[in-house]
């Protein structure tokens, strides 16, 4: 992977953070938190998202961040009141912005959302403003005379170069002259600057650092926070910028003193700068108070770039093919981010995206500085958290379980020392399976992860459905920072999406419904994770109508699946809800209701060596409980043997074990063999033979396992040898697939066992020489 | 052109590029050879674990530092039966194309350096149905048949369905 794409990369999966957070903060404020910290946390994610968007180029993204990013500006400046921005609406957004982001992730066209960006343009209007002709500033920033092309044209907002600058000029002659562009979302739609304002003469000298356009801020957004109305005179210094021939595109050279008339206290100007300057970047000067207000100065730089005059008189037009020549040759320019409402007749793009490619890394530094108060804290997280590839903690695991398998060994060693070498040994050997052990468990805490990866994904599904649907459903999660090993977490989005539906569809009345019944219009969906018994337990609880028990039944009958005058407990009947091809969905719709929902999430669960079951109260809800390993990278097995062979069977398929010799077994006629065990005829196995076994198995234990489709099985083996953990290795990667075993492990004499899976093992004893296994009906 | 059996005949005269430099090994009285970049290492020989109604030549897997590999008795690969297996008898680790596998074999004899151009194809034959044989090198005292190993591996695979219809009860 070449380090564009490596960046890329990352700049992906910090976009998915960055969207969680959104989407958190989001949540947090459409249910009623009037925190400004949520409002500032939701902007610097969307901020980030569009930084490092516009450095990779991803058109579409940018520019739907821009409009959702200049929206949630209002609430941010206080412009728009928390309470009453619609949060329901931004919510759509950052799933938009989520869609995007995949969509851009997966080199796919984006879905473009007029509608939405439509919306986003009217929050923060007064009502009866005009609307804006376009979200972002440039379209309108005419004002720069088209000599000056090369430099100002492509005026957008990609994070970096010169065309800021162009913007930048248009903007502060637009703000000095009183003529505010229609830059309707970026702060500028405020009336003309009052000339004669209430409040302290206060100037502020900005000298950003000359990073400040890696950082993607630029001048403009950092002028923007100001209130326009307060704004007396900007003057941009540009006396700092060297020539053209030495000059750096991607640096900054400007400095600029904004002369204001305020009612703002310094520690609130202060904290408008929170986002894009560091402390040192700026002075803040309070006049006197009785100082004379001085006639508005005229911006020195910017008075020339009044519409009449080129723009930039540092920069005659005749410099301008030299400009592009110096830039072509900064190298290849990708193409940049121009916002889709700026024209194409945009005639230099080269200006804008050569800094790209100069600046190397943008992705990393295009998170916006935190607020100062944050500061310290952003910069311990930073401190304590690192970035690992997985394959690293891989193979860490693995050596662990290399350690774990070689301390096993050595205990067997120690054994057949004598004993006043095997007491001092023995100990030393103690503490070593302690350390072992404990190491496991810390590598297992790095491989852990919070399940909330996969709950955040949800509200999504819920508010998504809701619409589909028509019904009001409120999504309440808890115990998101449940951690659990990240294999378990990759299967984990399926089972759960599947459960919402489910939840969604057939447990949530419409309103209407809900109304009738007496219950809050408005139903409740909880999704709960806690860690029980060295399981993960997730709950999706509704408080809907519950199963219907009878037309369950009724169709469970009908397919047979029940004998007709066969009596089922209603919790039994409950469980059929897993059976395959039963949906009692009268309607089959988009979301569920094809009869293979709540099997197939049975089937992958229990494949996980994890449960699922059901516990439903007609009339007041429904919930789904769902146990699973911490883990996949190791399993809790039986060691048993058979003949000279051992193996593992996982603990999760074993119901209970008894001697062949208190069991009364059955011949059929075909050759199988049955036993009564629990007053059901199951089918017996003999593993020696279904598996091959070397030597002269014996097979006098029974072990009665669970198939995946919740019958029984009794498979005769020799001896139990033990209960352990057991490190599960792959026998695909180096050879393939063995029927019969689901992957294998090293026991402790450094041998290898294989991992019986009871479902493959019994396709493999009914393809064998013998007959297939009739299916066998279960004996009243 | 002679080639002499080298003791230590890792000085060839012969330019590198056109030098195969061939690890041998024995089983019973044939000797085989494959290039030494596909040695990963050899090693004793050591209990495997039998896969349940693989192909005959598939001896079992071992567990070689926590990774699980199969291991291949090339005795019954060519036909001779199954090796009865001791503490003197080998394993070649190898990699075949992104898989890692033992090769069971009584001994490595030596390593030699082949120029390409004595590599003889292999002629057709009858008895190598599997086309195991990828070619001959003649030495002074010896045919060395170089092993196509992916087919010695592949031939597990296809095996295995065989002998699992053919499994004596």
């Amino acid at each position: 992977m070449d380090a564009l794409a490596e960046l890329k990369q990352t700049f992906f999966q910090e976009c998915e953070e960055l969207l969680g957070a959104l989407e958190q903060r989001l949540q947090a404020l459409d249910e009623g938190s009037t925190d400004p910290e949520d409002v500032n946390a939701a902007f610097r994610a969307i901020h980030s998202i569009k930084g490092g968007a516009g450095a990779f180029g991803c058109t579409e993204l940018v520019a739907f961040a821009h409009v959702f990013e200049a929206s949630l500006d209002h609430l941010r400046s206080g412009r728009v009141a928390i309470e009453d921005a619609p949060f329901t609406l931004f919510l759509r957004c950052s799933d938009a912005v989520a869609d995007l982001v995949s969509a851009a992730r997966n080199d796919e066209p984006a879905r473009p959302r007029p509608d939405l960006l439509e919306a986003l343009e009217q929050v923060g209007k007064a009502p009866g403003s005009a609307p804006a002709a376009a979200p972002a500033p440039a379209a309108p920033a005419a004002p720069v005379a088209p000599a000056a092309a090369p430099i100002t044209a492509p005026a957008n907002d990609a994070p970096l170069g010169v065309a800021a600058l162009g913007n930048l000029l248009a903007m502060v002659e637009a703000k000095t002259t009183g003529q505010a562009p229609a830059a309707a979302t970026d702060g500028w739609d405020d009336e003309p600057a009052a000339p004669a304002k209430a409040g302290r003469e206060v100037t502020l000298r900005i000298n950003p650092e000359s990073d400040l356009f890696r950082r993607v801020i630029e001048p403009r957004v950092v002028l923007a926070a100001l209130p326009a109305e307060d704004i007396v005179s900007i003057v941009c210094d540009m006396s700092q910028v060297p020539s053209l021939e030495t000059l750096d595109v991607a640096d900054c050279h400007m400095r600029f003193v904004v002369t204001m008339r305020t009612e703002l206290s310094v520690e609130e100007i202060y904290s408008r700068f929170d986002f894009t300057l560091a402390a040192e970047e700026f002075e803040i000067e309070v006049a006197a108070e009785e100082a004379p207000a001085p006639a508005p100065v005229a911006a020195r730089h910017a008075a020339p770039a009044a519409p009449a005059a080129p723009a930039a008189p540092e920069v005659p037009a005749g410099v301008a093919a030299d400009l592009s020549a110096i830039l072509a040759k900064l190298g290849p320019a990708p193409s940049a981010a121009p916002e889709p409402d700026i024209k194409p007749a945009a005639p230099a793009p080269v200006a804008v995206s050569a800094p790209a490619a100069v600046e190397a890394a943008p992705a990393p530094r295009a998170a916006p500085r935190p607020p100062a108060n944050d500061a310290s804290a952003a910069r311990q997280r930073q401190a304590v958290s690192v970035r690992v590839d997985l394959d690293r903690i891989d193979k860490l695991m693995n050596l662990v379980g290399e350690i774990v398998i070689t301390q096993s060994m050595l205990v067997e060693c120690v054994r057949s020392l004598p004993y006043d070498v095997y007491a001092k040994t023995a100990e030393g050997i103690l503490t070593l399976s302690r350390q072992t052990r404990e190491l496991q468990d810390h590598v297992m805490a790095v491989r852990a992860q919070p399940v909330k990866a996969v709950f955040q994904r949800m509200p999504r599904l819920v508010r998504e459905l809701a619409q589909t649907l028509g019904k009001e459903v409120r999504l309440v999660l808890e115990g998101e920072n449940t951690e659990v090993d990240k294999t378990i977490i990759e299967e984990l989005a399926d089972p759960l999406t599947h459960m919402i539906r489910n939840s969604m569809d057939h447990g949530v009345e419409t309103p209407d419904e809900r109304a009738a019944a007496g219950k809050p219009t408005e139903g409740t969906i909880k999704l709960v994770a806690e860690h029980r018994a060295g399981r993960i337990v997730i709950s999706v609880t509704d408080d809907g109508r519950g199963i219907n028990r009878e037309r369950l039944l009724a169709k469970a009958r009908s397919r047979g699946l029940v004998g007709a005058d066969e009596r089922l407990a209603p919790e039994e009947i409950d469980q059929l809800i897993f059976a395959a091809g039963l949906s009692t969905a009268e309607v089959i719709s988009d979301v569920s209701g094809r009869g293979v929902g709540m099997d197939v999430v049975r089937r992958n669960v229990e494949s996980l060596g994890g449960r699922i079951s059901v516990d439903s109260e007609p009339g007041r809800g429904c919930k789904f409980t769902l146990a699973l390993p911490l883990t996949l990278a190791v399993l809790e097995g039986m060691v048993i043997r058979c003949g000279d062979d051992r193996y593992v069977i996982p603990i999760s398929s074993v119901i209970e074990t008894q001697h062949l010799a208190s069991t009364p077994i059955e011949h059929l006629t075909f050759g199988q063999e049955v036993l009564r065990w629990r007053g059901e005829v199951t089918p017996l196995y003999r593993l020696g033979s279904v598996m091959g076994s070397t030597g002269n198995p014996n097979e006098n234990i029974i072990i009665i396992a669970e198939t995946e489709r919740g019958d029984n099985v009794g498979i005769a083996v020799d001896e139990i040898v033990g209960q352990q953990q057991v490190v599960v290795k792959s026998l695909e990667a180096n050879y393939g697939t063995v029927n019969g075993a689901s992957a294998a492990t090293i026991l402790g004499d450094g041998l290898v066992a294989l991992i019986l899976d009871i479902d493959s093992m019994l396709r493999l004893a009914a393809t064998g020489n013998r007959q297939p296994a009739i299916e066998l009906k279960l004996a009243g | 052109m002679t080639l002499q059996l080298g003791e230590k005949h890792f000085s060839s005269a012969q330019p590198e590029s056109a030098v195969r430099r061939i690890v041998t090994f024995r089983v019973g009285d044939r000797t085989f050879g494959i290039d030494v970049g596909m040695v990963r290492e050899i090693k004793g020989w050591q209990a495997t674990t039998p896969l349940p109604h693989s192909a005959p030549h598939v001896r079992g897997v071992l567990n070689l530092r926590g990774v699980i590999l199969a291991v291949y008795d090339l005795r019954t690969s060519i036909g001779l039966g199954t090796t009865e297996a001791s503490a003197t008898h080998v394993i070649v680790v190898v990699d075949v194309d992104d898989k890692t596998a033992g090769l069971l074999v009584d001994s490595v004899s030596d390593i030699v350096d082949v120029p390409v151009s004595a590599v003889r194809p292999a002629p057709d034959l009858e008895r190598d149905e599997h086309g195991l044989i990828e070619g001959l090198v003649l030495l002074d005292t010896d045919i060395v048949a170089l092993l196509d190993l992916a087919a010695v591996i592949r031939d597990g695979g296809v095996e295995q369905q065989v002998a699992k219809a053919a499994r004596p009860n």
